[in-house]
């Protein structure tokens, strides 16, 4: 599950700053994409997995984590091999995984809380320029990693309920109540944001 | 602790939730009894302002919950019904300093007082855990230990010990009758609020009840058995 969360650790990526790993992800995202050779893309992609599984992830934890994105990995591949060529697929395979795992690694050794400080100070030019509220998104970024998998333990219980009364397991129907229970559970968070202050006493209502 | 009432009711569209209500409250614990649906929770989110009167109006020491939205609810913390959804970062100890950092505090004036919170209610060990995988328990306590960091003089809980088993219970029981701060709790768990100085029994959007707890909780009891 995509449970996003760091481990604790002291290797050299634990130590690096989260700008750097950003910027360095950011630099091998562009890079990797613009390469198409499969001599640069498969070492890539084997440095990868050797940087993911020493970040300090247990093995088990490691590879469940990488289950849902490689579930939309295959079928981007099937689609590639479909419609351009197996030898496309091949390298697309090898690229994306090399991203993933490179990002997976930045993940498992950055705490959240560092990460959400970095985005919100990354943002703060254009939070001045008043394009954006660098907190709002900070926030926002912290929430999808809280809330994730309380939506994924939501899915399991109504996949259960299911199954409990002899129901046929399909996405649609497990989708619309996993959607009500999702919507009412965020007026409540949203309230719940609201009481602990985040939006500081507003001037511009009540006038 | 000054809370005022005058006039202030709630309705959601045309449906009157609250019956207007005049009334003022200082005692340091009160508690509210209720059915399901009878406006508890909505008179309790009127006082630290996260619902605002339809009529009249609600003060909290002074403080207008509409004019003075912000001060208000630095003044009053409010423990959810369902702690999970007050719980807004992954890990423990990120929760606990979130509502620190949006003060603009300085990180290790936030350390400092996030580990005096977490000790104080016997939580040190879970500081690093990540907040989904906690006991029902657990969540409630880390709930609580996040609104009380920020130094509210009111806490105001809605049904606290809802989803507990009997220990942990006990244990939240235990936690609110050794808070300092004043606290305003919803509750149907009767004896978590027997010995309160106050209890007020709504009914049908309408306070019904308002006494000393043993007098309020006996006429609902006799209430809800006939
Ligand atoms: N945001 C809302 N919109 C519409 N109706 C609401 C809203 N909040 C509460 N109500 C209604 O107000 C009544 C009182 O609710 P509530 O205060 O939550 O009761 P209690 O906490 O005593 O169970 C209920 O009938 C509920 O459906
Ligand atoms: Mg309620």
């Amino acid at each position: 599950m995509l449970n996003g969360l760091n481990v604790e650790g002291s290797t050299p990526l634990h130590r690096m700053s989260v700008r750097t790993k950003l910027a360095i992800l950011l630099v091998l995202g562009v890079a990797l994409y613009f390469v198409s050779s499969l001599f640069v893309l498969v070492p890539a992609f084997v440095l990868a997995v050797g940087i993911y599984f020493t970040t300090g992830l247990p093995v088990r934890d490691g590879l469940s984590r990488l289950k849902p994105i490689l579930f939309t990995i295959v079928i981007l591949l099937i689609a590639t091999a479909y419609l351009a060529s197996i030898r496309e697929a091949t390298e697309a395979f090898f690229r994306l995984m090399a991203l993933v795992l490179f990002a997976g690694a930045v993940t498992a050794t950055t705490a959240t809380g560092d990460f959400i400080d970095e985005i919100t100070r990354l943002l703060q030019p254009l939070d001045r320029l008043g394009l954006v509220r660098a907190a709002d998104v900070g926030l926002a970024f912290g929430l999808v990693l809280r809330f994730v998998p309380d939506i994924f333990n939501h899915y399991q219980a109504i996949r259960e309920a299911h199954r409990a009364r002899g129901l046929k397991v399909r996405p649609l129907t497990i989708l619309a109540p996993l959607i009500i229970l999702t919507l009412k559970d965020a007026d409540t968070i949203a309230m719940a944001i609201d009481a602990r202050g985040f939006r500081r006493p507003r001037t511009d209502r009540n006038k | 602790m000054d809370i005022r009432f005058s006039g202030a009711s709630v309705s959601f569209g045309a449906r009157t939730v609250l019956q207007p209500l005049t009334l003022m409250l200082t005692e340091r614990r009160i508690g509210i009894i209720g059915l399901n649906g009878s406006g508890k929770t909505t008179f309790a989110r009127l006082i630290n302002g996260l619902v605002k009167p339809t009529t009249g109006t609600v003060s909290v020491n002074g403080l207008d919950t509409v004019r003075d939205e912000g001060a208000v609810l630095a003044a009053a913390g409010f423990i959810f019904q369902n702690p999970q959804h007050q719980i807004i970062m992954p890990i423990v100890h990120e929760d606990i300093a979130f509502g620190l950092k949006n003060r603009g505090l300085k990180t290790d004036e936030i350390e400092r007082r996030s580990a005096a919170v977490l000790a104080r209610f016997g939580i040190a060990h879970l500081a690093k855990r990540r907040v989904h995988e906690l006991s029902g328990g657990e969540t409630q306590l880390v709930a609580i230990s996040s609104v009380v960091v920020t130094g509210p003089g009111i806490l105001i809980l809605d049904e606290p010990t809802n989803q507990l088993d009997l220990k942990n219970r006990r244990l939240i029981e235990n936690t609110i009758a050794g808070l300092d701060e004043h606290a305003i709790v919803i509750s149907h768990d009767l004896p978590l609020i027997e010995r309160f100085e106050r209890v007020l029994w709504f009914h049908d959007g309408k306070l019904v009840g308002d006494g000393p707890a043993p007098e309020t909780i006996r006429a609902y009891r006799e209430a809800a058995e006939c």
